[in-house]
Formats: C-alpha cells, sequence, structure tokens
C-alpha cells in the first residue's frame, strides 16, 4: 500500500514537471491550444442551448397558458364551431371544458408604419369565459381598477372573487394585463391601452393587473385577458372559439381519455394531449436545429486538432528528454500516459473555459437565429436556458475522450522513441519522402460509400445518410492529402524556385519533405475550407434561386398584410373595411386574396391557403415544378376538389401530381386530388392550395391574411402605396409593402437565417489558423538543426523568417485548393441530398465565384499571418552545428 | 608593402554564462593567419579549438579581445553583419557533414550563393563545376541521405567553396569517416588549398590530420599550448 502511494506520488511529480510545467512555460502553444478546445466546446453547448432555447420558447408559452389542461379540442384550422358545443355536452363525463380565444396582438404606441413587422412588441391575448376557466390557470389580481361614481379611476388592491372578476370583464373595452407590462409599459388600472389585432387599431381599458404567476408568466409578461366574447369581437372571429380545453380528474389515464374523447367528436374536431402543439414544433424546427448541430461539430473536431498538434510539438521538442526517460528506467506505457495526461490537461482546461463561454455564445447564437426562428416558424423564442450539470457532463463526455483519441497518434509516438535519443546524433528522423499508394485505396473506398449513402432516403425527415455521406467524403479526401500534397510538390517545384528565389525553394523542399507530418494539418485546415466553401456555394444557389423564384413569383405590385406576421398559433388578418377602402384606389386593377391556416397532416403542422386560381394564372405568378401542363390542370382544379402543393409538401410525403391526400376540414376529413406542384421558397412546412371558392366550400368565408394588390399599367407602386396609407383611418394599420420592398425584405430574412452559419464557420477557420500555427511551430521545431545551418551557411534572418512564411502561404493555398474541390462535392451532398431532405427545397446549382476569389484570398492572407509567430522563433534560433 | 594577415586574433576570449556557472573556453589568444595558410588547431576535447573556430568563422561574437577578418572587426559586429560575413567570406566543413536533408546535392552545394542573391542558373552552374571538381558529378540529383559519408563531406566542400570564400573553417572534417575516406577527404582539402589558395583554418584532436597542415597550434584549457 505504502509503495503504490509512493509510486503514485512519484508519477505525479513527473506529470507536474515533465507535462504542467513546460505546458505553463509555453504559454503561447498551450493558451492557443486551450482557446481552440474551449472554442469548440462553446460552440456545441452554445447550440445546444440555441435549439432548446427557440423550441422552450413555444413550449413555455404553451405549458404556462396551458396551465392544468389535460386534454385540447381542436379544429381543422379554423377552431371550433359555436354551434357544436351543444352537441358537446358528453365531454363532461370526462372532466371540466373551457372554451378560449388565444391570439396575437402588438402594442400600438408610436409611429408603426415607420418601424419593421419584425420588430413591433408581440403580447399573447387569451380570451376566457372566467366563470369556467378558474380551475385550469391561475389569475391572482394585484390591482384592479374601480370606477367611482362619478366616472373617475380608483386603483384597488383588495381581493377578487370570481364574481367580481367576472365583472371586470363584462365591457369588449375591458383588459387585465400583467404587473410586467404595467410597469414597463406604464399602463395603470384605469388607463387606455392600443393593441392591433390584425390591421386594425383597437383601444382597450385595463381593468386589472395580475401577479406575475401563472399565464401572466408567458413572454416575459407580455399577455393580456380578457372576456371571451370581447376576444372574439377583437379577433373577428364570431361565432366560433379555437379551441375546448378540458381538465381531467385526478388519476384520470390520459391516453384513454384522448382516445376516448376523439373517437366520439363530430368530423372536423380532434383530441390531443397538451403538449403535441409542443411536439409538432420540435419536429418542424427539427432539420434547423440538426444542421446547427452539425455545423458546430466542425468547430469542435478542428479545435481537437489543435490537441493533436501540441501533444505533437511536445514530443518533438523533447525527444531527447524522453530519450533520457527511457533510459533511466521508464516504460512506454507510462510515457503514453504522460502524453495523454498533457492532452487530458489541456481537455479539462479547455471545457471549463469553453462552459463559460457557451452561455456568452448562446446568448449571441439566439439573437442570431431567433430572427428567423420568429420569422419563419414561431413568434416566441426565449433566452436560451440555464446552463445545467447535464451540460457540463456533455462537454467532459465530448472533450475528454475526443481529446484523448486525438492525442494517441503522437503519444504513440513518443511511447517509441527509443533510449538512444537521449544520444546526440543517434535518433533522426527520416526525412524521405516516400509515397504511399494504400490511403488512396481507403480513399477510394470511402468515396465510394458516400456516393451510395447519398443517394439513401431520410431517417424520419432527417438526412442522416446525407450527414454520413458528407464525413464518409471528409474522411476520404483526407486519405488522399498525402498523395494530392505529393502532386502538388512535383508541380510546383519549379514554379516556387523561378518565382520565389531561395526561400520558395527551401519552403519547397521543406514542405515536401515534411509531407507526412503536414498532411493531418492540411487535411483539418482543408475540412474546415471545404466547409465553408460548401456551405457558401450552398448559400450562393440557395440565394440565387429564390432571387428567381422571387422574380417570377412576386408579381403584385403591392403586398397588403395585417400588423403582424403570421406565424405558428398565431393567426392575423386583413379586416374587409380595410380592403374594400384600399380596392376603391383607382390604380388598382385586381386584388388577390389569400388566406393560410394551420393544419396538421400525418402530425407535423403544414399549411393549408386558399387563393384565387383564376388570378395567380392570369398573372402568372406560380413557378411550376410538375406536370409539363400545370397551368392548365391548374385551371381545370377550379371549383373542384383538388389542390396544388408546395414542393416540400410533395417531397417530404412523396405526393405527386394525380395523387390524392386527405385534408381535414370543419366538414370532416376529405380527398383532394393533387393538380400540381410548385416552387415554393417562402416556408419549409409544406403549402397545400386549394382555388377560392374550394376553400369556401369547406371552412366558410374567413378573412385573409394578406392581400396581393395588381395595379393599372403605368401607376407608380409607392405613389399608390403613399396614397393607400393615408386613406386608412386611425382605427386600421397595415402593412403595405411594394414590390421591391418585399423582394428587399424576403432576402433580409435569408440573408440573416445564415448569420448563423457564417458565424460558425468563421469559428472554425480561425481554429484552423491556430492549427496552422501550431504545425508550423511543430516544423520549426523539428528542424531547429537545419534552420541553424541555414543561418551558419549564411542565411540571415529576414530570408528564414520569409522561408517559413511562404511555407504558412504554401499550407493555406494548398489547403484552399484541396477544400474547394473537397467543398464542391460536399455543397453537391448538401444542395441535393440534405437540403432537399431536411426543407424539401430544389436548388438550382450556382457557383458564387467572386466570394470564393475573395476567400481564397483571405484564407492565404491568414495563414501567412498564421505564420508570423513561427517564423519569428525560427529566426530566433541559436546558432549550432550540434544537436 | 607587407600584406595584412587574412585573419587576425587578439587576446581573443570567450566566457559562457549559464545561471550562475561561468565557463571560460577561451583565455585571451593571439595569432594571425596569412592568406593561403592552412592551420590546424589541435587539442583534446574540450581545450577550445572549436569554440575558436566558432569564433573565427562569424558563427559567434567574442567576450574578450579582438578578432578581424580581411581588415574587418569582427568581435563588434551585430548578427546581420555577421551573418553576410558568412555568406561572403566564410566556408563550413563540419564533423557530421551537416548538409539539408530536404534538399539535392546540387541545391544544397549552390545554396551559399543562391542565399548571396546569385542567378539560380549561375549558382548551379557553379555547383556542377565544383561537384565535378570534388568527384561527385553523378550525385548531384541525389539527397544526402541516398549517398556515403565520403561522398557527403566532399558535397559539403563544394557548398563551402562555391562563393569564393576567404577563409575555409572546418571542424573534424574527418571525424566521421572511415579512415579511407577520411584519408581522401583529407588530399581533397590539401588539393584546394594548393591549388585554389583558399585559406584553412582546421580543428583536430587527430595528429594525423594537423601533420597534414602547414602550421600547427596546439591548445589546452583554452590557450595555445
Amino acid at each position: 500500500m505504502k509503495r503504490a502511494f509512493a509510486h503514485a506520488r512519484g508519477r505525479g511529480r513527473l506529470f507536474r514537471q515533465f507535462v504542467l510545467r513546460p505546458l505553463i512555460n509555453e504559454k503561447v502553444r498551450t493558451v492557443t491550444t486551450v482557446l481552440g478546445v474551449s472554442l469548440g466546446i462553446a460552440v456545441v453547448i452554445a447550440i445546444q442551448l440555441t435549439n432548446a432555447s427557440s423550441v422552450r420558447g413555444f413550449e413555455t408559452a404553451l405549458e404556462t397558458v396551458a396551465g392544468k389542461t389535460a386534454v385540447e379540442i381542436i379544429g381543422s384550422g379554423t377552431g371550433v364551431d359555436e354551434r357544436l358545443l351543444p352537441q358537446l355536452g358528453w365531454l363532461r363525463e370526462h372532466g371540466i371544458v373551457s372554451p378560449l380565444i388565444e391570439g396575437a396582438a402588438a402594442l400600438v404606441g408610436g409611429d408603426e408604419q415607420s418601424v419593421s413587422r419584425r420588430r413591433l412588441e408581440a403580447v399573447k391575448i387569451l380570451g376566457i369565459d372566467i366563470l369556467r376557466d378558474q380551475p385550469f390557470r391561475d389569475y391572482n389580481l394585484l390591482e384592479i381598477d374601480r370606477p367611482g361614481s362619478d366616472g373617475s379611476s380608483r386603483r384597488s388592491t383588495e381581493e377578487v372573487n370570481t364574481q367580481a372578476f367576472l365583472q371586470l370583464l363584462t365591457s369588449p373595452q375591458a383588459v387585465v394585463i400583467t404587473e410586467k407590462l404595467s410597469t414597463r409599459r406604464n399602463y395603470p388600472p384605469g388607463s387606455e391601452l392600443r393593441l392591433m389585432i390584425g390591421d386594425r387599431v383597437l383601444r382597450f381599458v385595463v381593468r386589472g393587473v395580475l401577479k406575475n404567476e401563472g399565464p401572466a408568466r408567458v413572454l416575459d409578461g407580455n399577455f393580456i385577458l380578457m372576456d371571451i366574447a370581447a376576444a372574439q369581437l377583437a379577433f373577428d372571429r364570431l361565432g366560433r372559439v379555437d379551441r375546448l380545453d378540458v381538465l381531467l380528474p385526478d388519476g384520470a389515464d390520459l391516453q384513454a381519455s384522448v382516445d376516448a374523447i376523439g373517437a366520439r367528436l363530430p368530423d372536423g374536431l380532434f383530441a390531443q394531449r397538451t403538449g403535441r402543439r409542443g411536439e409538432q414544433v420540435e419536429t418542424m424546427l427539427a432539420a434547423f436545429h440538426t444542421n446547427l448541430t452539425a455545423l458546430s461539430w466542425i468547430a469542435l473536431i478542428v479545435g481537437l486538432f489543435l490537441v493533436y498538434n501540441t501533444v505533437t510539438i511536445s514530443v518533438v521538442a523533447r525527444r531527447q528528454e524522453i530519450g533520457t526517460l527511457r533510459a533511466l528506467g521508464l516504460s512506454r506505457h507510462k510515457v503514453l500516459a504522460l502524453f495523454l495526461g498533457e492532452a487530458a490537461a489541456l481537455a479539462v482546461a479547455g471545457i471549463a473555459i469553453g462552459l463559460g463561454l457557451a452561455r456568452v455564445l448562446a446568448d449571441t447564437a439566439v439573437s442570431l437565429t431567433s430572427s428567423t426562428v420568429s420569422t419563419l416558424y414561431i413568434a416566441a423564442v426565449a433566452a436560451p436556458p440555464d446552463m445545467t450539470m447535464g451540460h457540463v457532463w456533455t462537454a467532459m463526455a465530448i472533450g475528454l475522450p475526443l481529446s484523448l483519441i486525438a492525442a494517441a497518434i503522437p503519444a504513440l509516438e513518443a511511447s517509441r522513441v527509443p533510449p538512444t535519443a537521449a544520444m546526440r546524433g543517434h535518433d533522426t528522423l527520416d526525412m524521405r519522402v516516400r509515397f504511399k499508394p494504400a490511403p488512396l485505396v481507403v480513399a477510394a473506398v470511402f468515396l465510394i460509400v458516400a456516393y451510395g449513402l447519398a443517394q439513401l432516403p431520410p431517417v424520419g425527415r432527417r438526412p442522416v445518410f446525407g450527414y454520413v455521406s458528407s464525413f464518409a467524403i471528409v474522411i476520404g479526401a483526407a486519405f488522399l492529402v498525402p498523395a494530392i500534397m505529393y502532386g502538388l510538390a512535383k508541380l510546383g517545384r519549379l514554379v516556387l524556385r523561378r518565382r520565389l528565389g531561395v526561400e520558395g525553394l527551401l519552403a519547397h523542399a521543406n514542405l515536401t519533405a515534411a509531407i507526412p507530418r503536414l498532411s493531418i494539418s492540411v487535411a483539418a485546415l482543408s475540412v474546415s475550407l471545404a466547409m465553408m466553401v460548401a456551405i457558401a456555394v450552398m448559400i450562393g444557389s440557395f440565394r440565387e434561386t429564390v432571387v428567381y423564384w422571387v422574380g417570377q413569383t412576386l408579381q403584385a405590385d403591392l403586398f397588403i398584410g395585417p400588423g403582424i406576421r403570421p406565424t405558428v398559433g398565431s393567426e392575423q388578418t386583413v379586416s374587409e373595411d380595410v380592403i374594400q377602402t384600399l380596392g376603391r384606389h383607382p390604380q388598382v386593377a385586381a386584388l388577390d386574396r389569400f388566406r393560410n391556416l394551420d393544419m396538421v397532416y400525418n402530425g407535423n403542422l403544414a399549411v393549408l391557403g386558399g387563393g384565387s386560381y383564376d388570378v395567380v394564372l392570369e398573372q402568372g405568378s406560380l413557378l411550376f415544378k410538375s406536370p409539363a401542363n400545370a397551368r392548365e390542370e391548374m385551371r381545370a382544379a377550379i371549383g373542384q376538389d383538388a389542390v396544388i402543393v408546395s414542393e416540400p409538401f410533395s417531397n417530404r410525403y412523396a405526393k405527386r401530381d394525380g395523387d390524392t391526400i386527405d385534408i381535414p376540414t370543419p366538414q370532416g376529413t376529405r380527398p383532394f386530388r393533387i393538380a400540381a406542384v410548385y416552387f415554393d421558397y417562402a416556408s419549409d412546412r409544406g403549402v397545400v392550395v386549394m382555388d377560392r371558392g374550394t376553400f369556401r366550400k369547406y371552412f366558410g368565408e374567413l378573412a385573409p391574411n394578406g392581400v396581393a394588390a395588381y395595379l393599372k399599367p403605368g401607376a407608380d407602386p409607392e405613389r399608390v402605396r403613399s396614397e393607400m396609407l393615408e386613406m386608412l383611418d386611425e382605427g386600421h394599420r397595415a402593412f403595405i409593402y411594394s414590390n421591391r420592398t418585399l423582394r428587399t425584405e424576403i432576402l433580409a430574412v435569408f440573408d440573416s437565417t445564415f448569420a448563423i452559419t457564417y458565424a460558425l464557420e468563421i469559428i472554425a477557420i480561425a481554429v484552423a489558423m491556430l492549427g496552422v500555427a501550431g504545425t508550423l511551430l511543430t516544423l520549426v521545431l523539428e528542424r531547429r538543426r537545419e534552420l541553424s545551418l541555414l543561418r551558419l551557411t549564411g542565411a540571415d534572418r529576414r530570408q528564414v523568417r520569409r522561408m517559413v512564411i511562404i511555407e504558412a502561404a504554401l499550407i493555406g493555398a494548398v489547403s484552399q485548393g484541396i477544400g474547394l474541390v473537397v467543398g464542391f462535392a460536399l455543397s453537391m451532398v448538401l444542395i441535393y441530398v440534405i437540403n432537399v431532405q431536411s426543407f424539401g427545397w430544389t436548388i438550382q446549382f450556382h457557383v458564387p465565384l467572386a466570394f470564393l476569389v475573395q476567400a481564397s484570398i483571405a484564407v492565404v492572407i491568414a495563414t501567412s499571418i498564421a505564420g508570423i509567430y513561427p517564423a519569428r522563433r525560427a529566426a530566433q534560433l541559436v546558432l549550432s552545428h550540434e544537436e | 608593402m607587407e600584406e595584412m594577415p587574412l585573419l587576425t586574433a587578439d587576446h581573443l576570449g570567450k566566457t559562457y554564462v549559464t545561471g550562475d556557472a561561468r565557463v571560460t573556453a577561451l583565455a585571451g589568444v593571439s595569432f594571425s593567419v596569412e592568406a593561403g595558410d592552412f592551420v590546424a588547431l589541435m587539442g583534446p576535447s574540450g581545450c577550445g579549438k572549436s569554440t575558436l573556430l566558432h569564433l573565427c568563422g562569424a558563427m559567434d561574437r567574442p567576450t574578450g579581445g579582438t578578432l578581424t577578418l580581411n581588415d574587418r572587426d569582427l568581435s563588434t559586429m551585430e548578427d546581420d553583419e555577421l551573418t553576410r560575413v558568412r555568406r561572403e567570406q566564410v566556408g563550413f566543413v563540419f564533423q557530421f557533414f551537416n548538409l539539408l536533408p530536404t534538399l539535392t546535392v546540387a541545391d544544397n552545394i549552390a545554396l551559399p550563393c543562391l542565399l548571396g542573391g546569385m542567378q539560380p542558373d549561375e549558382a548551379e552552374r557553379r555547383a556542377k563545376a565544383l561537384a565535378g571538381r570534388v568527384g561527385i558529378a553523378h550525385r548531384l540529383s541525389h539527397y544526402p541521405q541516398q549517398i556515403s559519408g565520403g561522398e557527403m563531406q566532399r558535397a559539403a566542400i563544394a557548398r563551402a567553396l562555391i562563393h569564393q570564400p576567404a577563409l575555409l573553417v572546418a571542424d573534424e572534417p574527418t571525424g566521421n569517416l572511415d579512415s579511407e575516406n577520411g584519408a581522401n577527404v583529407l588530399s581533397l582539402i590539401k588539393q584546394l588549398n594548393r591549388e585554389l589558395g583558399v585559406t584553412i583554418l582546421l580543428a583536430t584532436h587527430a595528429h594525423d590530420v594537423a601533420a597534414a597542415a602547414s602550421r600547427v597550434l596546439r591548445m589546452k584549457d583554452g590557450r595555445f599550448a
């Protein structure tokens, strides 16, 4: 026992002296590596937190508003017709029932026309029957407004019973807001509050302030309560409610209740568990999240490469010391353990810092992605959740083993250093350049496998095989790197000699001899650069496709929409008043009303829309994918039980023109024939569009979400827009976009969607640059004898520095060259496999030439800069012709 | 008019300081070497001959005394100036050959000229000529790892002479060769001294090598014995 303890102490001391002390002394190298690992860990955890926040915001809002609700009864996109309620008395056998209206509005406080629709402050509104809803949700009033006999307002904090609460909300203008909202926006009880609902500005009076409990916590206090009738009026949903909440008795079997209720509901109504909506949103966001997660891993892998680099430098610089330790009796296993310990020490430090960085990065990532999520998917994005021990364990579970794997090769190399390395001149590294064909075979196998995997279908809407195919391409390319470098070395010899003088000659010779050592560095940098190229090509292609699509499909001169952009769970409409008013403008030639509903299809959230087929055909504002005679088919579908579907819908559900799909309607589920498939890049949720007549037949006359206005020839859209805005009275607010402005807005959303992608790429490349610096430092240390000889032979410091910087630039240029080729291959997988399987979009391949040229130049410059420190170290070596 | 010596050392000293330890490698030596001389420095290991060679070859600066080469005081020069001296006026031959393993024999020989800014074609031409002169013309495209020790040392000698230096510094040039190769290399050095008039300063602990020189300076404990 004593002996074991003594051994352990001895090993600990050896570790401190041999590993920790040099790490502390070599500050630049250690800090660089720890920074690389920490960035990688931070990015992975930050993306996990970000992904959680986008769903969490919606789910938290759902749960907070749901309260004790166990089952929801919903309709087919249009809510529940009140005329059905008398038929649903049997629901009381299952539990308590509460009808409600749930919607969104925007606070009105200034000139909202000048504010982008995306930046309005949104509030959630719940319209309830207070008598029936109290068992479901906690409403605790802090303050109320008790109007005096003279009509003046008097604030009171006395307890309020249900009857009194009911009396608070008797007026259609009465609302109860939250304490936070009241304080933040200065809305005390008795004050007036204006809300934009759809395109109308409505005035309300604050009759009470809720304590920060229950549903008052949703959207950080942006919550308003009103009577259900008032909500029906405000949201123009007279005759229907959004859903019925059911509260089950304690001990009731939830699923059995859902099934039992669902079986008895009339056609057009469905029962689901509370939280099902959250699951649907999570599924909808899955592809977006998976892509972000995949990107985040690149940063981590490149960061781990730095661990490999640092341990390699350590081994190279201390071969003689290792030899001495071996000569003194240290076993190979203990040498291996020492260097793996070095990797572990770096990893632990990197993980600790990375966890701290993760939260900061997560906040940034949320702000970069929230615009996309809230614009394209859901209205609410929460702040990232707090980091938990789970995240810490995740970071350790990812970072530590991978670091040890990364350090395995150099650690094994260290364990093989012979004791004779302790003797000067007896341990020289083999500098012969040997080409080995075996890696070419391995590369070929991986590339063939990659091709095969790319042909496979998605797994649960996730392009799993697509990602594995990308991984296989990267591995295959990595095995090709040595052969590519040998080839380039042969080709580049004369050019470098002639163009870059003796420094070019020496740089070429050094790099050629170091190909076995360099291959991993170049492969790692190439992978990062390949991803940058692939994503740039994908985004460039996507953007060109969207620009073309926008150009072809946005034919209307003006687009009129409600105050808040509709998203999942948030129905926003344009009122008939506004349509009639604006339609009277003398320059208006035609108006196309379109209406979208959330539809659950095959358990996923899709969109069902109604639009004027004849107007669309007249204006030519759809790009069809199939069939060849799509326009004729669409014309024939007017008034029929037929639909056109978007490409994402077609790809996701494997439905083609001619197929039949079952669509839930208030009259029950009905079959509709698909007349045509069209390209649509506005949403990846999948859209089904009926002709207006067919839509009205099944869903009734519903207010549109938006109106497209076609002007007479020669009309000035901007002028007409200004005139239209002046035609609206105080009580109405609409957002009117000119065609040009809408195109700009669409592209702005597009660009902001990929902002996080660019950010992750920059991090990955920055970490890779650190790797280049580390690799060059390794080479400098490995060659210190040769560098010293060079100086002895007459090379001055400037020539040595120039040589190393040329080496750095060559590494960058070769890596970028390989990155371009591999990047193009990856872009094919991204565009034709991953994107199609994730989102269902067809993208036309387009090469962003200007960007790629600029990026290539930037990479060479960046790697040259990365070579400055190693160059300075090389130039400062002490002259000696002995080891 | 009497010609100045090529190399003059006056009370030359070198002390190394490492932490608290001070090691005096050279304790004030004075000597001169005329142009065309072949001088051997002889002494046991640690006597200071390598240190003296390093100073004369402009590899290092003395800590005491003065050292002039071609009328230029090396003892006060900065690193860049010393580098230029090495590039233009000194050629080195080492015990362990010290050819750059990443360059071919031809490139190794041409290196001093290339570092000096000579056109590659001209440097190549000179390298070929010298390689022929030292008997390794058939090895120009080989790498150092592919040729024998004797051939490597010949290449090193060619490298040391390509830029027509004023002084050739050789540190145990036969120390890593077998007797036959050693004798051949020594013979070559003598021949070059005779035919090209190259001034040679050679360090050795072997009597037979020292005997090839026209003058021998014996060293012990950092001084001339």
